[in-house]
């Protein structure tokens, strides 16, 4: 699909569960409290390397919201949410912010016991 | 058929021409002719104002001054006759008497008289009078002494030249001459002459001394003449060919047609999609990498058809970066964040593999002497080696991000690189110095003008912005329209003198900006997929290619069958084919 554009994020990281690109910082997280029907979610400040879908009215359990889906720019796959408006005043803070289902993303600590995928230069170096 | 087209209005003609032949025939009916011989002391100003002080339909032109640029014209051209009847006829004498007998005087070396002269011609400026005067005088020396009159000259230097206190400097060189007086010998450090020069010249210096209303520049009429051309020339949004001669009875302005915009031929070499492409520096040649991991070479041949020269295959990764040498007898290229490669054009033989182990590389650039070129690499660091292997420099810190292209200044002297998210650093490698555009959204790409002064920078908002980089750093223009939000979609420079601007784009159409109005201009659909890159000749202004994940390359061109018809035409004026 061409060369896909992904921005490198520094620091501790939470990454997309399905093709390990980088989706947002641990320093921009908000909230751990957040939930979807699939389950446990996390409210960022920020998040990169997504694509939005279309916007929509979406009653949530704290009231009618403006939403669009987000989904991983590299492989596709939906990953979360992102607020665009809040009907009611109590929620405007949410605006703006991204929510990531826990489901779909894995924490970047959890890398040191990943195997890593960029193989050595000189074939001398496997032997 | 070709390029899906923006309409425009038909640009307006005004006829200068047939209104002033109309407003000359009138006033000689109108009015008397003033008997204004050039023996009379000062022009009498126009006894009747109105209507007739100006022409044109602006009114912006006045009458007075286009007879007087007339008459200079006149006689410039060596109608001497034609320029009195003129001045004659329309009552408005080029130059007043008293110019006139200056004029005069200074092309029979009445050196002394003209000089006085000066002081009745009534100049505001005394500082004017003052270098006119020193000029004049100037001449009277070298006159003077070129006739072995020494102590005459010396005369005038003390008693005539000195007291006007003006071009001091001068005034010492002068001096020296006359204890020197080599005339043969020329001055190495400062340019002016040590050598007589013809009168006729000194009056033409004399000319853009003194202001433009007492004495008329030297061919004025010609030049304003030139500016509307280079004006016309400037406004035309599809100038793209060298018109050997404007003509001045039609405004000048091509029509589309002289843009790539057909697709002449459809490249299927590569087995998957096509992510980079770009034209040598003689545009002989063209050279494309794939994510199926191959570069190929292409040559262009005389008559414009693209042929498959070689395969050059090595690279593990997909290859998303080429840079070609300074002289093209070698290519460099970049797998994704893999190796860079060095091969040879003629062989297509790959002559070294530049390599950092536990790392990748993302780009790759040649310094300006061929000998030595830049990577940059995964851990953010910039790394320079010599053409066997040698890393002759690292540059570590945040220098560069993951996806970045390399690029060099004009001078050689700075790597320009995108450093962080929304900011692209200009690294004087040497002297270690930096300059930094700032951006508000993501940098995707750059690419840089073929003169290495320009920046067009592509953003995550789908915006190019063009940036002069030739000394201080300033945002030029902005172009949109094309469609970019998931790839790295790349653009260009191009066409004659660099006049457009070309874009890939993800709705799979290449877009043409007219570079200097920001005017979108035309969009070329025909590819089935993303385009991601597009490279415009540099030696072709009619030969644009487009790499996209269709898997071929597109080079786009000229309608043929309209160019045979109309060939050249030698009034400027080219006419759209009307096809669309």
């Amino acid at each position: 699909m061409g060369r896909i554009f992904v921005v490198d994020l520094d620091g501790r990281t939470y990454k997309c569960k399905f093709c390990e690109t980088p989706l947002a910082l641990a320093d921009e997280l908000v909230s751990r409290a957040f939930h979807c029907r699939r389950g446990k979610a996390y409210l960022f400040n920020n998040a990169a390397n997504i694509t939005v879908g279309t916007l929509e009215e979406r009653m949530m359990q704290s009231g009618m919201h403006t939403v669009a889906d987000i989904f991983c720019c590299c492989c596709g796959q939906i990953v979360g949410w992102k607020y665009e408006a809040a009907h009611e005043k109590s929620q405007k803070y949410k605006e703006g912010k991204f929510v990531l289902e826990r489901g779909r993303i894995v924490d970047g600590v959890e890398s040191e016991f990943y195997i890593d995928t960029h193989p050595t230069m000189s074939d001398a170096e496997d032997a | 058929m070709g390029g899906v087209e923006h309409e425009d209005p038909p640009s307006k003609r005004v006829k200068v021409s047939s209104e002033e032949s109309e407003s000359f025939s009138n006033s000689s009916s109108l009015r008397e002719p003033a008997r204004c011989s050039l023996s009379d002391s000062m022009a009498r100003p126009l006894e009747s104002r109105g209507d007739d002080e100006v022409v044109g339909v602006k009114g912006v032109v006045k009458k007075v001054e286009l007879v007087r640029i007339i008459a200079e014209a006149l006689y410039s051209l060596g109608y001497e006759k034609t320029g009195a009847h003129l001045e004659e006829e329309s009552g408005i004498p080029l130059h007043s008497a008293v110019v006139n007998l200056f004029m005069q005087q200074i092309i029979d070396g009445k050196w002394d008289e003209s000089v006085a002269t000066i002081h009745k011609i009534g100049l505001m400026d005394e500082n004017i009078v003052k270098l006119a005067s020193f000029v004049i005088l100037e001449q009277k020396f070298f006159e003077l002494l070129d006739g072995e009159k020494v102590m005459d000259a010396l005369k005038t230097l003390r008693t005539e030249i000195a007291p006007l206190g003006v071009h001091t400097n001068r005034l010492h060189e002068l001096s020296s001459l006359i204890v020197s007086p080599s005339q043969t010998a020329i001055d190495g450090t400062s340019d002016q002459r040590l050598r007589i020069r013809s009168r006729k010249k000194l009056l033409e210096e004399l000319k853009t001394l003194l202001p433009s209303t007492v004495m008329i520049p030297e061919k004025r009429l010609v030049r304003l003449v030139e500016q509307a051309l280079d004006l016309q020339r400037d406004a035309c949004r599809f100038h793209n060919s060298l018109v050997e001669e404007m003509s001045l009875l039609t405004d000048h302005q091509c029509g589309r047609d002289h843009i790539p915009s057909q697709t002449l031929q459809i490249l299927e070499e590569h087995s998957n999609e096509v992510w980079f492409l770009q034209f040598s520096h003689n545009g002989e040649y063209l050279a494309s990498s794939s994510s199926d991991c191959l570069v190929i070479i292409w040559e262009v041949k005389v008559d414009g058809r693209i042929s498959l020269k070689h395969r050059l295959s090595g690279h593990q990764k997909p290859v998303s970066y080429i840079s070609w040498s300074p002289d093209d007898h070698q290519l460099l290229t970049c797998g994704v964040e893999e190796a860079v490669r060095r091969w040879d054009t003629a062989s297509g033989e790959c002559l070294h593999i530049y390599e950092k182990s536990g790392l990748g590389l993302i780009n790759c650039a040649w310094a300006p002497d061929g000998r030595r070129i830049f990577c940059g690499v995964t851990d953010k660091s910039i790394c320079m080696w010599d053409l066997e292997g040698k890393e002759v420099e690292c540059w570590k810190g945040q220098k560069s991000i993951r996806i970045s292209d390399l690029g060099i200044s004009s001078d050689g002297k700075q790597l320009i690189t995108v450093c962080k998210e929304t900011m692209i650093s200009l690294f004087g490698w040497e002297s270690n110095s930096e300059k930094f555009i700032e951006e508000d959204h993501t940098i995707i790409s750059f690419a840089l003008s073929k003169d290495n002064r320009f920046l067009l920078v592509s953003l995550s908002n789908q915006e190019l912005h063009l940036w002069s980089i030739d000394g201080s750093v300033i945002l030029v223009a902005k172009y949109r329209g094309h469609k970019r939000s998931r790839l790295v979609v790349r653009s260009c420079f191009g066409g004659l003198e660099q006049a457009f601007i070309a874009s890939g784009s993800e709705d799979s159409q290449v877009y043409i900006w007219h570079r200097v109005s920001g005017e979108l201009i035309l969009t070329l659909p025909g590819h089935s997929g993303a385009v991601n890159c597009v490279s415009w000749n540099p030696a072709n202004p009619h030969m644009l290619a487009s790499a996209s994940d269709d898997r071929t390359i597109r080079i786009w061109g000229i309608n043929q069958v309209n160019m045979t018809q109309n060939g050249r035409h030698s009034n400027g004026v080219c006419y759209c084919n009307g096809a669309t």
